[in-house]
């Protein structure tokens, strides 16, 4: 891929409110091609909002979220621009995870013969026509990004996309996320694990009280505590420990 | 999106065992209105006198057969056979809608089309597809047990002619889509599975229980209430003379209210934040 001006993903002065409570206030931020971005926040930061506005699902108050240059809803393919994983969410645990992929698919217009191809991707080809209910979350998780990749998409939203996965799944993950965004794809994920951010992310945009407390790339971020993300994050959001 | 609708369908237990409740319900029904009702009102059935006030029951007559025809009816018009088969009808357009609902399956389903109105219009016809072929198994059921009757008792003869047949036929499957519609549409209103189920049971139950109480203070069934969704249903199959509405008007009316439940969930599925 070659290096593109247009932002992979543009949030601009997002706003959206859930009665009186502003889940998300004047957020800011973008996601170049060809760089991993971790979204960072306590519970209820607003990560999940932000991810929900930026791919249509919720309508913001105020602000636009721009993929490629376009409204998600406006883009003519969404599943070949964006594939996007919500934590692990809509698993109908009768389905096995062929059957789960198979509808994705067809919804999106997609080559069923890509089924097989995630499904091998993501390490699911032996358990893939087993019910999804006996899955563990890892293997759930794997079913998500593997919808997710369905498309073959050139940006990826993630939400929690570690969570779950066991130590060969995490270092798949990030060995996946690194070759996606090295071939010039963009990823925006959200996750707890700070070591994963650390390990995968370029960049990490922090979220608190749902306005953007910190933004920028991980060196720069980190510099004052020694390159120590864990620190950094912790006295960014010592306000924020309670649960919103 | 209409693929795709269909497989998510076809791969819910749900779907199949409604379905399989839905037929082995019509099934007994019919075999009960078609063998036993008639024998218990003659006094064929050993040891137990012949029940007058379940009327002049003739499995042979044009009228009870055409009646025994309907899958959403009664031969001996009472509600006996519409729970089952009705309740599985709009059971069905409900899980279309809630199963995406319930496990969050309609993130995934606004990821690939963010249009909420072609989300519903691929719903739609999914539904009607579904409903038509549940419709046709419905319409078999009853026509195959009138004839297997009708071919085993000697006395009886199967009289209807087949161009009634064909028109009751049309109209069961118009009514069942439309009503499995109408599931849909409240479905996509109520979000929650368990829900729907409660208020599809709530309008069942309470759509004769209202015309009975119009029928006490008023003395007669009036109008309005024989605009009830049922009762436009039973008309519309039905056809009949003795009818307020014939099916002409019925099915129309039944047709607008199914437009106007859809629009109505269409619209709120368009604003509201998945």
């Amino acid at each position: 891929m070659t290096t593109n001006p247009v932002p992979a993903i543009a949030v601009h002065h997002l706003r959206k409110t859930y009665g009186t409570r502003a889940a998300v206030e004047d957020v800011s931020f973008t996601v170049r091609p060809g760089t991993v971005v971790g979204l960072l926040g306590p519970n209820g930061a607003g990560k999940t909002t932000t991810m929900r506005l930026l791919l249509g699902l919720a309508s913001p108050d105020s602000g636009r979220a721009l993929v490629t240059g376009q409204q998600y809803a406006a883009l003519g393919s969404p599943a070949r621009t964006v594939g996007a994983a919500l934590d692990a969410a809509g698993l109908h645990p009768g389905r096995t995870a062929r059957q789960h992929l198979r509808i994705a698919a067809a919804m999106a217009g997609i080559p069923e013969g890509r089924v097989s191809v995630v499904l091998d991707e993501t390490g699911l080809a032996t358990a893939a026509d087993r019910r999804i209910g006996g899955y563990s979350l890892g293997m759930r998780q794997r079913v998500a990004l593997a919808a997710a990749l369905l498309g073959d998409p050139r940006v990826l939203v993630l939400d929690e996309p570690a969570n779950g996965l066991d130590p060969a799944g995490m270092r798949w993950l990030r060995n996946r996320l690194r070759a996606f965004a090295d071939a010039g794809g963009a990823v925006l994920l959200s996750s707890h694990v700070l070591a994963e951010v650390d390990h995968i992310a370029d960049e990490a945009v922090v979220i608190a009280h749902g306005r953007v407390a910190a933004a920028g790339t991980l060196a720069d971020l980190t510099a004052a505590n020694g390159g120590d993300l864990e620190e950094f994050y912790l006295e960014l959001t010592a306000e924020s420990a309670e649960v919103r | 999106m209409i693929r795709a609708e269909l497989l998510k369908l076809t791969t819910v237990t749900g779907t199949w065992v409604a379905v399989g409740i839905g037929a082995a319900g019509l099934l007994l029904t019919q075999l009960l209105a078609v063998t036993f009702i008639p024998a218990l009102a003659s006094g064929d059935v050993r040891g137990v006198p012949a029940q007058s006030e379940l009327g002049a029951v003739d499995p042979g007559s044009l009228e009870f057969q055409a009646a025994a025809l309907n899958p959403l009816g009664s031969v001996l018009g009472s509600t006996g056979s519409i729970g089952v088969a009705t309740i599985v009808v709009m059971v069905l357009g409900l899980l279309v809608a809630t199963t995406d609902y319930r496990f969050g399956g309609l993130v995934t389903t606004a990821l690939a089309q963010p249009r909420r109105l072609r989300i519903l219009g691929g719903k739609i016809t999914a539904t009607a597809i579904a409903a038509a072929a549940l419709a046709v198994v419905f319409v078999v059921i009853c026509l195959a047990t009138l004839l297997i009757t009708a071919a085993a008792l000697p006395s009886i003869e199967f009289v209807v002619p087949v161009a009634q047949v064909l028109g009751i036929a049309a109209r069961s499957v118009a009514v069942i889509v439309l009503l499995a519609l109408l599931g849909l549409a409240i479905g996509v209103l109520v979000r929650s599975q368990l829900a729907g189920v409660l208020v599809v049971i709530a309008l069942l139950v309470l759509e004769p229980i209202v015309q009975s109480i119009a029928q006490l203070v008023t003395g007669t069934v009036p109008v309005w209430a024989q605009l009830l969704p049922l009762s436009l249903g039973q008309a519309a199959i039905a056809d009949s003379a003795n009818s307020v509405f014939p099916a002409i008007i019925a099915l129309p009316a039944l047709a607008a209210i199914v437009i106007g439940v859809t629009t109505a969930s269409g619209a709120v599925l368009r604003r509201r934040d998945l």
